[in-house]
């Protein structure tokens, strides 16, 4: 509550406390002062209509001794009608002004002062004898003691008594006679007034406090407090906090506010949710691609890599097959002039047969590397390989394997060469049945697949045979790498494979259990489909 | 006498050129480039010409299609490391009578000189 109050043009609560709070101290002190006016008016009409029957019975009590001019009667009766508390003196005087009687007898014999109320109070020139249009017959004024006192006059009328009277002092055509005045003490009205103006200011200033505390506290409750709900709630959504709502169950504008709130933060949640999952979808996204664009990097580089590998080898091939031609022919000649079964023909044979398996290693080369453009044509998967697969089956080396053959119904075609799917067919028909010791079960699979979208005639070649050791499997396709006996295979095979499949626009991968066999996926774009 | 003439920028490849012809009764023509080999030919005649076809001023390719143009009927018989089908088939539309490829034994090579002289009788 206080904290509304350190900084009040901060706090709506304070400034309506403030406003309301000054509002009701106004019109509290208007009452209070409106109030103890009309008491005070009151109570003087009061008293004027008391002092008022007090001069007529004074006027009375002394009509009898005036008229039978006994002037110790008449000073008497005002001594003893001065005595009750409050009246502190009485006396009558002539309209000349002169004291005739008082309770105070040193004023006896006096003039009464001609700018007093006594005069003035009819007169406005007492002088001249002018008359005021709105007489006024009594006055209140402080006395000596500082307490409040009233003054009234009262005219004495020439009655008839007074005129016919024995003594005949007052002629007929005199109107009044004379003035009783009277001055009383209203010390005790003074008293009682101040009592219940004291009262009344209590009274007053207990209800604005008891009023701005009840205001101070249904503003706290309905104002003050809910609004720092809402703002300590708007500091947690800013702090990035949105599983707490604001709890204020009214349902007036501030209750209407939070609610609204409420559903703001759930509506924020609900993005943050999506966000994140957008985000967690994004990052997986990117994740993928950057694997994919890992592996396409790595492949280029695995093709570029072969490729110069290529570009050099044929080189060196080409070079070497000119002084190979020496050899072969030098050893030939010597060869002739040996004799049959001799030391040096026998030597010279060896010779020959490795010049001759140089010549073969120079060939796959050549063949791996030749980087000039094959056939445009089409390529029917299916028929290449029934056909590869038949031209192989009769050969020695393939009599103990078994061919199964699950292809696809429909007649998948692909751009290319067809001797150049062939080669790939016949090298992993080699490469099986190496692989196999000769002896096992080949089978092929054709179908179609999609990748990135697009078509693709997928052949399985999978082999029984030993399988491929996981650390071999990154340099299959490297040319001069091989798992055969030295003099068995060159390590060209699979990389010419991987070349011809990579100049179809294709792929090749291959999946390996040690024991179990070997599958070789060799993917290339579809053309068209013939059923 | 059998004229033959070869043309190779290898010093190799013409001697065992020459060592694999002469003892079967040719008369061998070394000429270590194409530009000397036109030059023989401007002089003499030959029966059969083995042309390499990679060389460095002057491809064999483009000595062929001199041979062709000069001495039309002329038998070249296109002697490559380069064994593919496309060269092949493009020495043989210029006109080359036959191909072989290296490294050659004595054998293969006498099979296509005498070939030549097979058809020629």
């Amino acid at each position: 509550m206080n904290s509304i109050f350190a900084n009040p043009e901060k706090s709506i609560a304070a400034k309506l406390i403030i406003a309301t709070g000054l509002l009701i101290v106004v019109f509290s002190f208007l009452f209070w002062y409106a109030t103890l006016k009309k008491q005070e008016q009151d109570i003087m009409s009061i008293a004027v209509k008391y002092g008022d029957s007090f001069v007529n019975f004074a006027k009375e009590s002394t009509h009898n001794s005036m008229l039978s001019l006994d002037k110790t009667q008449t000073q008497r009766i005002l001594e003893n009608l001065s005595t009750p508390e409050g009246v502190q003196r009485v006396k009558i005087f002539d309209h000349k002004g002169n004291v005739e009687f008082s309770s105070d007898q040193e004023e006896v014999g006096n003039e009464v002062d001609i700018n007093s109320m006594s005069c003035r109070g009819c007169h406005t020139d007492p002088v001249t004898g002018t008359l005021s249009p709105s007489p006024k017959k009594w006055s209140k004024y402080k006395d000596k003691k500082g307490s409040t006192s009233l003054k009234i006059v009262s005219q004495i009328y020439n009655d008839v008594s007074c005129s016919s009277a024995s003594c005949h002092v007052h002629p007929e055509e005199q109107k009044i006679l004379g003035f009783v005045e009277t001055d009383l003490s209203l010390a005790l009205l003074d008293e009682a007034l101040f009592k219940q103006g004291l009262a009344l200011t209590a009274y007053v200033i207990i209800f604005v406090i008891a009023v701005s505390l009840f205001l101070g506290i249904i503003n706290y409750k309905i104002v003050t407090n809910p609004v720092h709900k809402l703002s300590d709630g708007m500091k947690q959504v800013a702090g990035g906090d949105l599983d707490h709502p604001v709890q204020i169950d009214s349902i007036d504008e501030i209750g209407v506010l939070a609610s609204t709130f409420n559903s703001m933060i759930k509506d924020l949640k609900a993005a943050a949710g999506q966000k994140a999952r957008w985000t967690q979808t994004l990052e997986e996204e990117v994740a993928k691609k950057t694997e994919e664009i890992k592996r396409t990097q790595t492949g280029l580089i695995q093709t570029e890599k072969l490729a110069s590998l290529g570009r050099m080898a044929a080189g060196v091939a080409h070079e070497i097959n000119n002084p190979l031609t020496g050899v072969v022919t030098f050893a030939h000649l010597m060869r002739q002039r040996c004799k049959p079964g001799s030391d040096d023909a026998e030597d010279l044979d060896v010779i020959i047969e490795q010049a001759e398996r140089c010549a073969k290693i120079i060939k796959n080369l050549l063949t791996f590397a030749r980087a000039t453009p094959s056939e445009k044509g089409k390529i029917h998967i299916n028929n290449v390989i029934t056909k590869t697969m038949t031209l192989v089956k009769n050969q020695e080396k393939f009599h103990n394997v078994k061919f199964h053959m699950d292809l696809a119904d429909a007649n998948l075609v692909t751009d290319g060469d067809g001797t150049q799917f062939q080669q790939i067919c016949l090298n992993m028909f080699l490469n099986a049945a190496d692989a196999m010791n000769l002896r096992g079960d080949i089978t092929v699979k054709t179908h179609q697949v999609e990748e990135k979208d697009k078509p693709f005639v997928e052949t399985i070649f999978t082999d029984t045979g030993s399988g491929i050791k996981e650390e071999d499997l990154p340099k299959l396709f490297e040319p001069f790498f091989t798992t055969k006996p030295v003099d068995k295979g060159t390590g060209l095979g699979l990389s010419i494979t991987h070349g011809i499949v990579k100049h179809l626009g294709g792929s090749i991968r291959v999946k390996s259990t040690l024991g179990q066999g070997t599958s070789f996926f060799v993917r290339l774009p579809l053309i068209k489909q013939e059923i | 006498m059998k004229k033959v003439l070869v043309i190779d920028d290898e010093p190799i490849v013409r001697l065992s050129s020459k060592r694999t012809l002469a003892p079967e009764g040719y008369d061998v023509t070394l000429a270590d480039s194409g530009r000397e080999g036109i030059e023989i030919l401007e002089r003499e005649t030959f029966d059969v010409i083995l042309l390499d076809l990679k060389m460095p001023d002057m491809s064999g390719i483009d000595v062929l299609k001199v041979i062709m143009e000069k001495w039309p009927g002329t038998k070249v018989i296109i002697v490559t490391g380069y064994s593919t089908v496309d060269t092949a088939v493009e020495s043989l539309r210029l006109g080359a009578y036959n191909h072989i490829e290296k490294p050659f034994t004595p054998n293969s090579l006498l099979a296509a000189v005498k070939e030549v002289f097979d058809k020629k009788d």
